[in-house]
């Protein structure tokens, strides 16, 4: 143990001599710069793992092998930033670590703390990495004095540039997940605001029309005017009548506007009295957006990452090959995942580098042939053109044929 | 200038971040971070940083010789990537080769199970991921695929395997696998031995003998997944969960981790809680206890990617949470951008790395 550490004194100390250190600083300067010519990752997600194991092997204490972790962290989002990444998200903190020993947990959340005032006050430093910062997870979970730190960064930084390092902070993807399920039912579940009698025109034309219609289409629905069961009513009235939905889908759902935006309700209704439309306000029959139209966008507008483009790659150190509920909607379909064995806190542009030749390989690869696998969907807006010549070639040859 | 700066990020630690002033910190920051210019500006206006000049001066020369050396430095980087990663390759590629002649499996289920017997656990249920060539023959290659990887994991003692393919092609011709992948376990097992096997996805009915008549006491349960079990069952979960929230039925509050699990859960399940009864004595043994309550894991512990590197490709997401996953790699050659072949070695190496275990040239 002692030895490994007088050595890697010894060779702390080489590096860091002034020729050496120059010769190494314009290296990587140039490394990034060649990086840049080429394509990038627009997300990029790093689990930092192996503070813990490091800070053991190193015979250091835990906490200071997590405060290695951030300096890792401050030279990885250099690189990143510099070679044009535009959004990194790290795993800081799951929602399962708070189930460590205390004195662990308090030292994460001191030094998040720290860290993260540290970046507000300095405001100024992150700007010029344009970098707005982001927490992500389940911020009620934290003590108020975090909190307040964690809203003092986000704010200050919030007038910075277009790249954002996203924290997950107390965070895991299946609670991400149900978060964002249980807000879209929130909203799905909001009745519409436009129902009130007096923000609906009276008597639209389409709508008598309408009444009309489902008069003629069958008179089994008039027994269920009584209005508590013109909701369960809904489903199967859907069902019996197709022409009604094929007419009314969007019309009904999206705009919502020009009258009571549910179809059933006037079905349930009617009763021979068409009219009664217009009266209809002071019923308190709550009216919704249907769940149909839920979609994965609308899932994933209601992650935690929304607004911010699909995630590239996702890079864990310390050879753990899991996710541990890190992204799990995020990085299941193009994302490529990388486990590196190396700890976090020795993570550098060296262990980065490959990783980041092997994407740009693969990449200009899928461009250069666009139907093979392993290709994504990201920029790429040369492959598209590429499409487009071989579509030209190809009709050439059948013309030529 | 690193050594004193993580001294003094040490010390600042130690005093909670009192012994420094902000414009210590400013300092201490100051060489891990970029120009302004970097940023805001494109490549062209760098060199002005260069030249320290208070007011921006155009140096066009030096910008093209700048670019120009970045593009050199680009092209060189990928030449020499581009030889190591052949080299590795190779190297792999050779490995494998001598692996595939050592490691054998003569469709002889007592050679896995030697193979497997020194590890020091299994998974209970194993995942993969397979692609769909674009050759005529695919499906059939595909099924035969699945078939082999079935029989390798009921001589290894795996008690279920899911397969991942993203078009679905698979549940569409489920008869037609069944019967496919009877005959290969009859190859490996013999007529009188095969384990029974039941075939199953989502939405689709158990095909398969529950309670065969021969005295084999092994069985897999093999479910098969595509894309649409993905993000597309977690879409109509929420449709479903959203209609009976407006119908008054439930309340968001209700919706939690658990409730989610428990549904996705469902949707994967076996739909006969009937499965394994009794599981193949095998040395490696550590899952001899979860068997006896029937539930089959829903989870996989371990997803094997045949393919040049890691890409989930759609697989469900919610299930992956702790799954360890491993990447075959790109060994053969990589003209051909399709999924790697399955091989019995890869399945081998998967199951070591799964263990925790190097491996070995010699038996």
């Amino acid at each position: 143990m002692t030895d490994s550490i007088h050595l890697s004194r010894l060779r702390k100390w080489f590096l860091a001599s002034p020729p050496i250190e120059f010769a190494i600083t314009n290296l990587k300067e140039l490394l990034i710069g060649a990086l840049r010519q080429g394509p990038i990752p627009q997300h990029v997600a790093f689990v930092m793992d192996g503070n813990r194991r490091f800070a053991r092997s190193h015979g250091i204490e835990t906490v200071e092998g997590h405060n290695l972790g951030f300096e890792a962290l401050a030279r990885i989002l250099e690189v990143c930033y510099k070679s044009g990444v535009k959004v990194v998200t790290i795993y800081a903190f799951s929602i399962e670590n708070f189930k460590r020993s205390k004195f662990e947990v308090d030292a994460l959340m001191d030094m998040a703390k720290v860290k993260l005032s540290q970046m507000a006050q300095h405001g100024d430093l992150l700007d010029r990495y344009g970098a707005k910062v982001r927490v992500l997870g389940r911020l009620d979970l934290l003590k108020p004095d975090v909190l307040a730190a964690v809203n003092k960064a986000v704010d200050l930084t919030s007038r910075n540039g277009d790249r954002v390092l996203n924290i997950c902070f107390p965070y895991t993807s299946r609670d991400e997940i149900t978060s964002a399920i249980r807000e879209t039912v929130e909203d799905y579940s909001t009745p519409l605001k436009s129902t009130n009698g007096a923000s609906r025109t009276p008597f639209s034309e389409s709508h008598i029309t309408h009444n009309i219609r489902a008069q003629n289409l069958g008179t089994k629905h008039h027994d269920m005017s009584s209005d508590s069961d013109s909701i369960s009513a809904e489903s199967s009235t859907n069902e019996d009548d197709p022409i009604l939905r094929n007419d009314y889908p969007h019309r009904v759902y999206e705009s919502g506007s020009s009258f009571s935006s549910s179809t059933t309700l006037h079905l349930g209704q009617q009763d021979g009295h068409p009219q009664k439309g217009a009266t209809q306000g002071n019923l308190p029959e709550p009216a919704f957006i249907s769940p149909e139209t839920i979609t994965r966008q609308t899932l994933s507008d209601h992650m935690l990452t929304k607004g911010t483009p699909p995630l590239d790659m996702l890079i864990r150190t310390s050879a753990v090959e899991r996710l541990s509920d890190f992204m799990l909607w995020q990085c299941h379909e193009n994302t490529e995942i990388v486990f590196l064995d190396v700890l976090w806190p020795e993570f550098d542009l060296w262990h980065f580098l490959p990783v980041m030749l092997g994407w740009q390989r693969r990449i200009s690869k899928s461009r250069q042939n666009p139907e093979a696998e392993g290709n994504f969907a990201g920029d790429s807006p040369e492959s598209s053109e590429e499409d487009l010549d071989a579509r030209v070639l190809r009709q050439g040859k059948v013309k030529g044929i | 200038m690193p050594s004193t700066s993580r001294n003094t990020i040490r010390a600042q630690i130690r005093n909670k971040g009192e012994s420094l002033t902000p414009a210590d910190r400013e300092a201490l920051l100051k060489p891990y971070l970029p120009d302004p210019a970097d940023l805001t500006n494109s490549r062209s206006a760098r060199s002005s940083r260069r030249s320290k000049s208070k007011q921006p001066r155009k140096t066009p020369i030096r910008t093209f010789i700048k670019s120009q050396v970045h593009r050199l430095a680009y092209a060189l980087t990928h030449i020499i990537f581009g030889i190591v990663v052949r080299l590795i390759q190779a190297y792999h590629a050779v490995v494998d080769r001598i692996l595939a002649i050592v490691y054998h499996h003569h469709r002889t289920p007592e050679l896995i199970r030697k193979d497997v017997r020194s590890l020091k656990r299994l998974p209970q249920h194993l995942s993969v991921i397979l692609t769909l060539r674009s050759e005529d023959d695919a499906l059939a290659v595909l099924m035969d695929e699945v078939a082999e990887l079935t029989a390798w994991c009921t001589c290894a003692g795996i008690a279920q395997l899911s397969v991942y393919e993203k078009s679905g092609v698979l549940k569409s011709c489920i008869p037609a696998l069944h019967q496919i992948i009877s005959t290969k376990l009859a190859s490996y097992h013999g007529v009188s031995q095969q384990p029974s096997l039941q075939l199953y996805a989502p939405h689709h009915a158990v095909h398969g003998t529950p309670n065969p008549s021969t005295a084999a006491t092994d069985s897999i349960a093999l479910l098969l997944l595509s894309s649409t079990d993905g993000r597309e069952t977690i879409v109509d979960l929420t449709k479903t969960l959203a209609e009976m929230s407006q119908n008054g039925k439930l309340s968001p509050e209700d919706i939690t981790p658990e409730l989610v699990d428990a549904e996705i859960t469902e949707i994967t399940a076996h739909p006969l809680r009937n499965g394994g009864s009794s599981r193949p004595t095998n040395g490696a043994g550590t899952d001899t206890g979860a068997a006896g309550d029937d539930l089959l894991k829903p989870e996989p512990d371990l997803l094997l990617v045949f393919g040049p590197f890691l890409k989930l490709d759609g697989y469900p997401p919610w299930q992956l949470r702790l799954t360890e996953m491993y990447c075959t790699g790109d060994r053969s050659h990589g003209a051909t951008g399709d999924g790697e072949a399955v091989e019995y070695q890869g399945f081998m190496r998967g199951l070591w790395h799964y263990a925790g275990a190097q491996m070995r040239f010699g038996r």
